[in-house]
């Protein structure tokens, strides 16, 4: 039972700048991606490490094997001297390893007391003792300087609060090894300094922290090193006060390209689609025209409006302010049903949330948007329905025993397939592809790349939304930088470089020139 | 270096048939055993009735499984029998002509369903709340209106409908033949059923597929009412009387029916053939039960430890233990 104030200061067990946590050939394989190669790192007790790298980079794979979420496929975990097996949550917990998630995972419906405590209830004889647990719960909240009620519904609270809750709740838990998982994402200026207090104050206490960021400016406020991750691979360490951000970036980005990027250019033909000043939840101001013939990318950050942005082009939210001009004409799109019936297909960016019914067979997923035309009146030609199926399965080579399969069986890169080929019987003539290739293997990637020049080729335009810069960068014909949910810069092929690009999504300090908030 | 490591997926392709078959054969089997301990079950009598008896809910259940596969509910199914009842006891005895008072009966359910359709849809309710609500206030609904008397129908002609038979099978069986073959037709062969199966499988991706989810929805419904109403003329020409409390606790039946059938009620798993199957293992084992002199207590636990071993089972096979 931990409700005494002095468990808010676990008692390190190493003296500062010994190491706490090594990772030996730490590595983990998917089916299909190996998302991360052997990596050798030391943390030390009572520091702030910060850890960068792109989307994909391996960095959430990193918490999840050390957070026991997932098991490695090899390597050794070596805490505090011992080789640890870090096989389930429990485990990770135990030895003081915890974790604050971007997303808040507490329970929405209990007070902000009950979730301090969940799971370690202070209880005499089976009576919850509810009124000594806020009192406790208040005494840690204002101890750590957070003006907020402990006696509240979490639900109540902005996300940034509850957000500050959660790293609370971590330190209360006899916690050693802390991780913070883009925790600013969601919170205002003044919420991220009162976390900035917390965490500092953490590691005078003795805990070392992990943190993890694409905001420069506070990785060089908060670490004492920094370790950046790429494509799975550990790229580097450096003392915080030897490096500068120019150095981080490039580390970050400068990979080997393989030639997985299968680019044509084809002369754009007409103007398919151009939104006008378009605003929406999630974004404001919002112009550009897509011709056929053509990539648009739009690079930023998850979060960044992207998304909401082709979603509300595709009927599914509703515009807030602007105009959509289909062909040349103002058009109204209220449904998905206008923008299919216009020429508009979404491969959205979550198979399993919006893509796919992953307990039906890939037949089904790959004719529904086409049932209306294999079917006379009320009946489905099984025929057609056969050879549609099996045509896709074919020309995509989608790798299932047979189309009754259930789509739930195939691996990541085979079932992305049958996100992007249930549109190709359909005919469409605008294709957005939003984060089109996560989670797929380098052998899927180009595939789908070979795939748009086909599209293309054939007098499609394309909206393509990816997070890995390279990706957009070597296949958009024209490139736009989202960033809070606005378009703050636009580049054509290969006019910029990644440096530019990446701190024009990121950075807040270089837009200074430019005017924008 | 990254290999694409396909799982060597044993083929699903003919699960449903054959759990179809698995539950054929329970059904044949229970028919044997039934044959052989009494005298009285193969008697063409007994057949007859046990046919009659599984009829009503087995084409109650076909409409649930609708319901059911889009990964809703629907608990007011035997409210409408029993409010369907009423109203065509009260059209026949006002001197409509039968064929246009079943008519109308069949209007009110799909009128019932298309109300359930438009609280899911347009005010945002549960099914299962939606439906509850309208379970209780059709009775009492039904009740006002006949003053909590039943209403004896004064028609021979449409009470030996369900009396009689055809080609020596009664008639209420070949309206499950009538009913299961378009609702076959219609789930397993026109697009309307994939989408039934699209939506209860991801909602959002069948609407961003370009799927009418709503439209889809108000189907499900609206062939469950239906179902029902037809279900409450059956009862009225069969009882011979419209009585609102009739049908107390069908719809828990031909959920089961269903359940037992092979539909999951997380939606996107169904058959028709699987709840009509459903509903006659449940008609065998009352029957079966009353001819051993089983007690009727017994009945209903026996129904509820063959619902959890039959969908335990199912469940496994899914899991392709």
């Amino acid at each position: 039972m931990t409700s005494t104030a002095q468990e808010l200061h676990p008692a390190p067990t190493l003296e500062p700048g010994r190491t706490i946590l090594e990772l030996k050939g730490l590595e983990k394989r998917y089916p299909g991606t190996h998302a991360l190669k052997p990596v050798n790192l030391a943390f030390k007790a009572s520091e702030i490490h910060a850890i960068v790298g792109e989307n994909g980079a391996g960095k959430s794979t990193l918490i999840k094997l050390l957070t026991g979420v997932m098991p490695r496929t090899s390597g050794d975990v070596i805490w505090e001297g011992k080789p640890a097996a870090l096989a389930t949550p429990h485990e990770a917990m135990a030895l003081g390893i915890n974790a604050v998630h971007q997303e808040v995972v507490l329970c929405r419906h209990l007070t902000v007391a009950a979730n301090m405590f969940l799971g370690e209830e202070d209880s005499r004889f089976g009576i919850l003792q509810q009124r000594a647990m806020v009192r406790e719960a208040q005494k840690i909240i204002d101890d750590l300087g957070f003006d907020l009620p402990a006696h509240v519904v979490l639900g109540d609270l902005t996300i940034g609060q509850q957000q500050l809750i959660a790293a609370a709740r971590a330190t209360v838990r006899g916690t050693k090894f802390l991780i913070f998982d883009e925790p600013t994402a969601y919170l205002t200026r003044k919420e991220a300094d009162q976390l900035f207090t917390l965490i500092r104050r953490l590691k005078g206490e003795g805990v070392t922290i992990i943190y993890i960021s694409h905001r420069m400016e506070e990785v060089f406020e908060l670490a004492d090193r920094v370790s950046v991750l790429r494509d799975g691979t550990l790229v580097g360490t450096r003392n915080i006060a030897e490096t500068n951000d120019a150095e981080l970036v490039k580390m970050m980005i400068n990979r080997s390209i393989e030639q997985v990027y299968h680019k044509e250019h084809f002369t754009p033909g007409a103007t398919l689609l151009e939104a006008r000043n378009l605003s929406g939840k999630g974004f404001e101001n919002v112009s550009m025209t897509v011709r056929a013939g053509e990539i648009v990318g739009l690079y930023g950050l998850i979060g960044a409006g992207r998304s909401e942005f082709v979603t509300t082009l595709y009927g599914r939210h509703r515009k807030s302010a602007g105009q959509i001009l289909w062909e040349g004409k103002a058009v109204q799109v209220n449904s998905e049903h206008d923008a299919i019936r216009l020429g508009m297909a979404l491969a959205p960016e979550s198979r399993r949330d919006q893509g796919l019914c992953l307990n039906l067979p890939v037949g089904l997923n790959l004719n529904l948007p086409i049932y209306k035309r294999i079917s006379s009146n009320l009946l489905i030609s099984s025929a057609q329905e056969k050879t549609e199926a099996d045509r896709q399965i074919a020309n995509l080579r989608i790798k299932t025993p047979t189309r009754n399969a259930l789509a739930s069986s195939l691996s990541g890169g085979n079932q992305q397939k049958i996100v992007i080929g249930k549109w190709l019987a359909h005919g469409a003539k605008l294709f957005i592809f939003d984060e089109p290739t996560v989670g797929v293997d380098v052998g899927t990637k180009a595939e789908i790349y070979r795939l748009f020049s086909a599209l293309l080729s054939n007098g499609a335009g394309i909206i393509l939304i990816s997070s890995y810069l390279p990706e957009v960068y070597e296949l958009a014909d024209t490139l736009h930088v989202f960033r809070r949910g606005k378009l703050v810069a636009t580049h054509g092929f290969h006019t910029a470089d990644h440096e530019e690009i990446l701190t024009q999504a990121l950075a807040e300090k270089q837009e200074k020139p430019g005017g924008q908030i | 270096m990254s290999t694409e490591a396909i799982p060597a997926e044993r083929p699903k392709r003919n699960y449903n048939a054959l759990f179809g078959l698995t539950l054929l054969a329970l059904l044949v089997l229970l028919w044997v055993i039934l044959s052989v301990a009494t005298p009285s079950f193969a008697s063409a009598n007994n057949i007859s009735n046990l046919l009659r008896q599984g009829s009503m809910i087995a084409i109650l259940a076909v409409g649930q499984t609708f319901v059911i596969i889009t990964g809703g509910i629907d608990l007011s199914v035997g409210a409408v029998v029993g409010f369907a009842t009423v109203i065509v006891a009260m059209l026949i005895n006002a001197g409509v002509p039968i064929f246009l008072a079943i008519l109308i009966t069949l209007l009110v359910g799909v009128a019932i369903g298309t109300f359930h359709g438009f609280g899911i849809v347009r005010m945002g309710l549960p099914p299962f709340i939606i439906t509850l609500a309208t379970l209780t206030s059709l009775r009492g609904i039904g009740l006002l209106m006949t003053n909590g008397n039943s209403i004896s129908i004064n028609n021979d002609a449409f009470q030996l409908f369900s009396r009689s038979s055809f080609l020596g099978i009664p008639n209420l069986f070949w309206m499950v033949i009538l009913v299961g073959i378009p609702a076959y037709i219609f789930l397993h062969h026109s697009r309307w059923g994939r989408y039934l199966f699209s939506v209860g499988s991801n909602a959002e991706a069948s609407r961003l597929s370009g799927v009418n989810v709503q439209r889809t929805i108000y189907m499900a419904y609206t062939l469950s009412g239906l179902c029902a109403a037809f279900v409450g003329v059956l009862l009225a020409s069969r009882i011979g009387i419209g009585n609102p409390t009739q049908a107390e606790g069908w719809e828990l039946q031909a959920i089961a029916s269903s359940v037992i059938g092979g539909t999951s009620l997380f939606g996107a798993v169904g058959s028709v053939h699987g709840p009509l199957l459903g509903a006659f293992i449940l008609a065998t084992i009352n029957n079966g039960a009353n001819l051993l002199n089983v007690n009727a207590f017994w009945q209903r636990i026996i129904t509820g430890v063959l619902i959890i071993v039959i969908v335990y089972f199912d469940g496994l096979r899914r899991r392709g233990k």
